[in-house]
């Protein structure tokens, strides 16, 4: 083997890190994700030159198809979903021959796979350097990786790494199984779990936030945290997903894994570096200190709704059971309501509500940290009527960006205080669109850098939480509450942060 | 949706003050009836020093379509050697921003002519017109003399130094003095150097390919095609130049002679490789359609290994917005991708710019290896 010398050339470049020469391998490649998100983002990536000199796609999946009539179904495709429009023919033009197309149907299938990346490889010079990308249905993730480790398609040089799609497992146990088959085959470095929350650039920006600021982190505990609230709202419904939706609910769809990250980005201590190994110990720390909520306690600390027919921006829209492919007796939740401690130090006694719902009345997730209120009154009640505890509001889907409350005095003789908002858009302040997270996921697993990607023992950690929940359900202890569409959730979850005297915000 | 607010020509730094916190009440006041809130959002000073109106003016018009990306106080002096006296007037532009008419950002832009022997009085205009607490960048147009008071007054101010060599007259000449700047301890930006990056990205992307990276050890010519004007007349290679002084600085390649005029306005000489071996140099400016004089319109870097040889090859397309990239190894084409590549406005030049703080030491490096080539 040759040792490659680094690239002088690279030094004090600008752009972002260019990933080495590389073959990225679709499984699933006739299916939605990787028309809707995988070929835009690689084709905005083109846009951008972050894509190296040296780069081949090769698609794969069951039906038969040849490689100009994938480039031209991934072309319409790319036409429609691309972040950026119109497409750039003249780029999409060179991108598109380096697509190409393989049918695995069956072992044939898999040996004509391993020869197509061997020619490649000869050809483009990639180094036998493989990204494998599971865009299947879950059902498929354990024969694709056998078949890889069966027909070598790992190369014998260059590096190997396999990227796995949610949802990783539908409880502790089958993920475990998965990643034991994945281990048959792929190291646990090699192994990216994507949990695309972790690629938007607002997420990755609560870590800025926390840590590369000095007046924010000293707060950042019991002492001066009321409490925190999470909110994933949608206001659609399951649209085409039935099938999958109705298996899994908004447990597993969101809680799972996208609130209980988000959770851990909040509540995690500082680590010692921004990198993969130390950003991923202390995330972990949080889950396993993640108060765990047994069968018998889901009646006081969760909420399960679903939604019934109702209004969405002036329009009616069904209730989940007319909805579909969904059973009309189903007791799949579309709403979610939690309320859970972290057991350390930094957060004892300080509760984190979590919340995420289909068919509430508008998109928004975000995340606010509730401050105490000052200690000691010095103003009049009259004086302080307008004002309100102190809160960090952290936005993340629409309209990125953060915000902070406080009190000021209205400008009159005698004294008022009123609530007012110091606010910072994203949008506004820079100008720029951030790239989609599929983007920044894909360049960050060609480049080998894990640190936005759920590590095995995460992945465990959240079932281990989510799993006695899921049981307390199961057995009923907690009867399934019924909202309106439009409305912000069932009754019983006002009344879970009621008992506790405070209330949701209005996002 | 847009509106500006003019203030009246002030005389002394407190009347434009009071004049410009006038401009700011008028301009929330505005926005209010509308609906709207206005953010004096600042994050940096901008100070653009110019000695030709047209120069001032047009820098005015860039920073006013930056503001939308960084917000800022922007200070434009106009050094106007010809009479006595210091006459400062205020502007004071309140721009919203087309895409929401939700927020608006105000920024200030005030203008400044210093008139008559301003040498050792130019700073002391500037030095109250700062907003506090904020970095300060000096953009200088024109060629920064190699030694003179207001200079380096100015830059005493400032974090960062802004230049745009393909303004600077005899380039060869020039452009090494810009090293010499950084005793004056502030970061050297050159917008000229900006306008490369993309190339340098491309140029690189070919030796990310472990396959091709032996051949950067191996380079035995270079080509480097440049813009001039359909007459031929005005000759900028100071880009081409950067180009070449970045490969040499990176690949540790030596000056053997001086540069020689070529056919045509080009230039034709050696340079020597780390290993002694020669490396043909060819500058070669070209009528391009679109493009800027000195702008680079391509490049061509042959090498040879001891088994193969290989041409790197980064041609501007016809369109003005594409380049067409491709490795050809022992004649034969490999790799070859069309890459956008839009020639950049200098308030795009300058945006990216403001949003980089530190220096740029592979820059100076080219610089460096520039030196005595005149």
């Amino acid at each position: 083997m040759t040792v490659t010398l680094p690239n002088p050339l690279r030094e004090g470049l600008r752009l972002a890190r260019t990933p080495e020469p590389a073959c990225l391998v679709i499984f699933g490649a006739s299916g939605d994700l990787t028309a809707r998100k995988l070929i835009p983002a690689l084709y905005n990536l083109a846009l951008q030159h972050l894509l190296p000199a040296s780069f081949a796609v090769v698609g794969s999946a069951r039906r038969p198809l040849t490689t100009p009539e994938f480039r031209t179904e991934l072309h319409d495709a790319v036409a429609e979903f691309s972040r950026t429009r119109p497409i750039n023919e003249e780029v999409w033009g060179t991108f598109e021959r380096s697509i190409h197309y393989v049918q695995t149907a069956d072992d044939s299938g898999y040996d004509e796979l391993g020869r197509v990346l061997a020619s490649i490889d000869a050809q483009i010079g990639a180094n036998g350097n493989r990204l494998f990308y599971l865009a299947t249905p879950p059902a498929a993730y354990e024969p694709i990786i056998r078949a890889i480790g069966a027909h070598g398609l790992r190369g014998d040089r260059g590096w190997s790494r396999v990227v796995v799609e949610k949802p990783y497992g539908h409880d502790l146990r089958s993920a475990m199984q998965l990643t034991s088959v994945i281990q048959e085959v792929f190291r646990e470095d090699e192994v990216f779990r994507i949990d695309h929350y972790l690629g938007k650039e607002t997420v990755q920006n609560i870590l800025v936030l926390r840590f590369a600021n000095s007046i924010f982190e000293p707060i950042w505990t019991r002492q001066y945290v009321d409490h925190v609230q999470i909110t994933a709202a949608e206001s659609i419904g399951i649209e085409e997903r039935a099938g999958y939706y109705d298996s899994a609910g908004a447990m597993r769809d969101i809680v799972q894994n996208h609130l209980l990250q988000l959770v851990a980005l909040v509540g995690m201590e500082p680590p010692a570096a921004f990198d993969d190994r130390s950003v991923r110990d202390e995330k972990v720390k949080v889950l396993r200190a993640l108060r765990r909520i047994p069968p018998d306690h889901v009646s006081a600390l969760t909420v399960r709704g679903q939604y019934g027919p109702g209004f969405i921006g002036g329009e009616r829209v069904p209730g989940y059971r007319e909805e579909h492919g969904v059973a009309p007796n189903s007791q799949t939740e579309t709403y979610v309501g939690l309320k859970c401690f972290i057991d350390n130090w930094r957060w004892e006694g300080t509760p984190f509500y979590i919340r995420t719902g289909k068919r509430l009345p508008k998109r928004s997730t975000e995340i606010a940290i509730r401050f105490r209120v000052a200690p000691h009154r010095i103003f009049t009640r009259d004086a302080s009527e307008g004002l309100e505890a102190n809160e960090l509001v952290i936005r993340i889907q629409p309209d990125e960006g953060i915000s902070l409350t406080f009190g000021a005095k209205v400008p009159i003789q005698g004294l008022r205080i009123r609530s007012v908002n110091m606010d910072f858009g994203y949008g506004e302040s820079f100008m720029v669109d951030a790239p989609d997270s599929y983007e920044t996921l894909i360049l960050d697993a060609l480049r080998g850098d894990a640190t936005l990607f759920t590590r095995r023992d995460e992945v465990e950690q959240q079932w281990a939480f989510v799993d006695p929940i899921l049981a307390g359900w199961n057995e009923d202890r907690q009867p399934l509450a019924m909202y309106d569409a439009g409305a912000w959730g069932p009754d019983a979850a006002d009344e879970l942060i009621a008992r506790d005297g405070r209330t949701w915000r209005r996002p | 949706m847009e509106e500006s607010f003019w203030g009246a020509t002030a005389t002394s730094i407190d009347a434009l003050e009071r004049e410009l916190t006038r401009l700011r009440r008028t301009a929330v006041a505005h926005a209010r009836e509308r609906g709207q809130t206005l953010a004096r959002a600042s994050v940096l000073n901008l100070v653009v020093y110019s000695e030709r109106e047209v120069h001032a003016r047009r820098a005015a018009r860039t920073v006013e379509d930056l503001a939308l990306r960084h917000p800022s106080r922007a200070v434009i002096v106009l050094g106007d050697k010809a009479r006595e006296g210091v006459v400062a007037s205020v502007e004071l532009h309140c721009h919203v921003p087309p895409a929401d008419g939700a927020q608006a950002v105000l920024y200030e832009q005030i203008f400044a002519r210093v008139r008559g022997d301003f040498d050792e009085r130019v700073a002391s205009v500037v030095i109250p017109l700062l907003v506090p607490d904020l970095p300060v960048f000096l953009w200088w147009t024109g060629t920064p003399p190699s030694d003179a008071r207001h200079l380096d007054d100015l830059v005493g101010l400032a974090d960062r130094l802004i230049v745009d060599s393909a303004d600077f007259a005899r380039p060869a000449r020039t452009l090494p003095e810009i090293a010499a700047l950084s005793r004056l301890h502030v970061g050297i930006t050159d917008l000229n150097w900006a306008r490369l990056t993309h190339w340098r990205e491309l140029v690189a992307q070919f030796f990310d390919v472990p396959a091709w990276r032996p051949f950067l050890d191996g380079v035995t010519g270079i080509r480097v095609g440049f813009a001039v004007d359909m007459d031929g007349r005005d000759i900028h290679p100071s880009q081409a130049l950067l180009l070449l002084g970045w490969l040499a600085s990176r690949l540790g390649w030596q000056r053997v002679e001086s540069l020689a005029p070529a056919e045509a306005g080009g230039l034709l000489f050696r340079m020597k490789r780390a290993d002694g071996a020669a490396v043909m140099v060819r500058l070669r400016p070209r009528f391009e359609r679109g493009l800027d004089a000195g702008d680079v319109s391509g490049v061509r870097i042959q090498a040879a290994t001891a088994r193969e040889t290989a041409e790197f090859v980064i041609k501007r397309a016809p369109d003005d917005r594409h380049a067409t990239a491709t490795a050809i190894i022992d004649g034969s084409a490999r790799a070859e991708r069309v890459v956008p590549l839009p020639a950049l406005a200098i308030r795009e030049l300058l945006g990216e710019e403001l949003s980089i703080a530190g220096n740029d030491h592979v820059y100076e490096a080219a610089l460096g290896a520039l030196m005595g080539l005149a």
